[in-house]
């Protein structure tokens, strides 16, 4: 059939929609293609402006992504700004069940979270039937949801932030997880699990509180999770001031050369076309 | 009837007795809130559905000079058309944007003949070429978007054009035998003069004061001034100005686009990473639902995911062909979407519109775009053209294309 189809043409390159082997113009391709076999050295060609502005290089810290709210829709941006120092963990791998007509499905559940110790955080969630599937799919869901860790200080402002800025709360199903800040050379005073996301977010010292069902892990690791997300969300006297306003990273590179100036436009009248 | 609902009530109690023998923790919430018809029986069933084989256009460097010149029935991307019908050019009036009546920028042309397996296959689809072309400005592509939703206008306002030829296998432009593949084919006649600066449209306007240099429009006409031809122009330069390329500096970077299948990519990647990444939010979890409603819309994310998988298999993608009545594009956006409606009927033959094929943003990567907030960013632009590909008189016939960009908004 392919070779039907391709004799039909005669030679003629067989173009988009004709099935069968390309002749000359697949064989070509071969090189760069088909050889590499993994995934993972796969160049990433971006597909979002911020993912074009990144791989140039042009974004050197993805404070400026914050400051202006962008969503950030590819992970390798995240990879190519904080990755080097990203760790990850995973919480827990948890086989969840549904029942079908013939029998039941099982697939793992795994709960993962990312973090530099330095100020950012990420938790994914990821369900697939196998295992290693979840694993993958839960980092690259945790870099997509890094978030900044505000930090400060317990009395003294000597000496690098330590702890949370405040007394926060975070809420997710029953489970409540209040964090207050503590001085330094207390440590994370906190859960196994919540601990685990502190010391990936980089909080030094913190003493924490929390009710409800905090056997769900996923709960109680969501409640944390969003407790560090208000850290940022409070406002404080430091805030106080007016601010101002930077540009978008999408304004800052702005080609000022594009456009002609005027003198040359006046001199193009005198050109008549026909 | 009675023996089903029997059987559904034993199904629950086996449910329940099921899920607490197992010695798992918190297993409760996720096995009663579970339904029978979930959402991941239905995301297999749009893939199962999908079962019409895409076609992948990458662009590569060029190779040799000559394999991209018209009588080779290209497909490329950037740079200038190569014109499959050299003589009956589009006319100046659907040449132009219709918004800022700047004439469009050649965005890539796709060589796709109808072949004896399809369904429309007749002689005069022997060769058949699509053309895209748009304006490279975003302010009128924002403008186009408000313009693709109207159905039936009275005057249609794009700035995003595609153009569709075909010609039967004897026909005078070229020989009825495949070309030679070193180079020195040579097409049976010359083509309409085009113009110096784009390269892409009918040059019938010529400079006034050398009546040498051809121009489609005063704007090029102005622009080849400024950038040269004012010194040149006196001098009677004649070889320099009936040089084959254009003179423009802003015209896209020129590609071959070449063609794989998607099935070989798939044996690489048998598994669906990102489909159920993101998509899990149907399983009713708290902590991932919680965690979608911090993303913008269930199913933005969703389209997202499933766009971000597809591609995976071979992210340096640039085009995905695949032309049947039944195909469906990769949208990466679940807003902004046509329904069978919005898509026009063909303007001469009054049939239907199917997909054929959709360009992907990683052309802008290759493009080389400027990422400033008014530069050129779409999600994608996918192109209807006549199901039957009908035959008309010579020339362009102009077809239909969707543009959806991603959601300006933050989320």
């Amino acid at each position: 059939m392919a070779d039907r189809g391709a004799g039909d043409r005669g030679g003629f390159g067989r173009g988009f929609g004709g099935r069968g082997r390309g002749g000359d113009r697949g064989g070509r391709r071969g090189s760069g293609r088909r050889g590499r076999r993994d995934n993972e050295e796969k160049e990433w060609v971006p597909v979002t402006k911020l993912g074009r502005l990144v791989r140039d290089g042009k974004i050197k810290s993805i404070e400026q992504i914050y400051l202006h709210s962008l969503p950030i829709k590819e992970y390798q941006i995240i990879d190519i700004l904080i990755g080097p120092s990203l760790k990850d963990e995973v919480m827990k791998i948890m086989p969840v069940q549904k029942q079908t007509r013939a029998g039941q499905r099982t697939r793992f559940k795994a709960f993962v979270v990312v973090g530099d110790c330095n100020g950012h955080v990420g938790l994914g969630v990821k369900c697939s039937k196998e295992v290693a599937t979840a694993i993958r799919g839960s980092i690259i869901l945790a870099k997509l949801s890094v978030i900044p860790v505000r930090r400060g200080y317990w009395g003294n402002k000597i000496g690098k932030p330590h702890t949370v800025p405040c007394k926060v709360t975070g809420k997710c199903g029953s489970v409540t997880v209040r964090m207050v800040p503590a001085p330094r050379g207390a440590g994370i005073v906190a859960a196994r699990v919540p601990k685990k996301v502190l010391q990936f977010a980089g909080i030094e010292d913190v003493f924490t509180s929390s009710r409800g069902s905090t056997k769900t892990l996923g709960n109680f690791v969501k409640a944390t999770f969003d407790c560090l997300l208000k850290t940022y969300g409070f406002l404080t006297p430091d805030f106080w001031r007016e601010t101002r306003f930077a540009k978008s990273p999408y304004q800052e590179y702005t080609d000022l050369l594009a456009k002609p100036t005027a003198k040359v436009v006046h001199v193009v009248e005198d050109a008549e076309a026909a | 009837m009675s023996k089903e609902m029997e059987f559904d009530a034993n199904e629950e109690k086996l449910k329940t007795l099921r899920v607490s023998s197992l010695d798992e923790e918190e297993d409760d919430n996720e096995a009663q809130v579970d339904e029978i018809d979930d959402p991941d029986l239905s995301t297999d069933e749009d893939e199962e559905g999908e079962v019409h084989p895409v076609t992948l256009g990458f662009v590569e460097k060029l190779k040799n000079k000559w394999s991209l010149l018209r009588h080779y029935f290209p497909s490329k991307a950037g740079g200038t058309p190569a014109w499959l019908d050299p003589i009956n050019l589009p006319s100046e009036k659907s040449s132009l944007c219709d918004f800022c009546s700047e004439p469009l920028q050649f965005l890539l042309q796709v060589y796709g003949p109808l072949t004896e397996e399809s369904t429309f296959h007749h002689e005069s689809t022997f060769h058949r070429a699509l053309f895209v072309f748009m304006c490279p400005s975003m302010a009128c592509l924002l403008r186009d978007q408000h313009e693709q939703w109207k159905r039936h206008p009275e005057k249609p306002c794009r700035s995003v054009k595609v153009f569709r030829c075909q010609l039967p296998q004897t026909n005078s432009f070229y020989s009825g035998k495949p070309p030679s593949e070193d180079g020195t084919e040579q097409p049976l006649t010359a083509g309409a003069k085009l113009c110096n600066w784009c390269g892409t449209w009918k040059g019938d306007k010529v400079c006034s004061s050398c009546r040498k240099a051809r121009y489609c429009s005063g704007k090029h006409q102005a622009a080849h001034w400024r950038s040269g031809h004012r010194l040149a122009c006196t001098r009677l330069q004649t070889s320099l100005e009936m040089s084959e390329s254009a003179a423009s500096n802003s015209l896209w970077p020129q590609y071959e686009i070449t063609i794989e299948d998607e099935c070989e990519f798939e044996n690489e990647m048998s598994d669906s990473e990102y489909s159920n990444i993101l998509v899990s939010g149907n399983r009713v979890d708290e902590s991932v639902r919680s965690l979608m409603d911090d993303f913008a819309g269930d199913d933005d994310k969703r389209s997202w995911a499933s766009f971000q998988e597809r591609i995976s298999r071979a992210p340096e993608q640039v085009l995905r062909y695949c032309r049947s009545a039944k195909a469906k594009a990769l949208w990466p956006v679940h807003s902004g979407r046509p329904s069978r409606s919005d898509i026009p009927a063909c303007n001469y033959c009054g049939g239907t519109r199917c997909f054929e094929f959709q360009v992907l943003p990683q052309l802008l990567y290759y493009f080389g775009v400027q990422n400033d907030v008014d530069s050129l960013d779409w999600a994608t632009i996918v192109v209807y053209t006549c199901e039957a590909s009908c035959k008309g008189d010579e020339g362009y016939k102009e077809e239909f294309a969707w543009v959806q960009l991603v959601s300006q908004s933050a989320p």
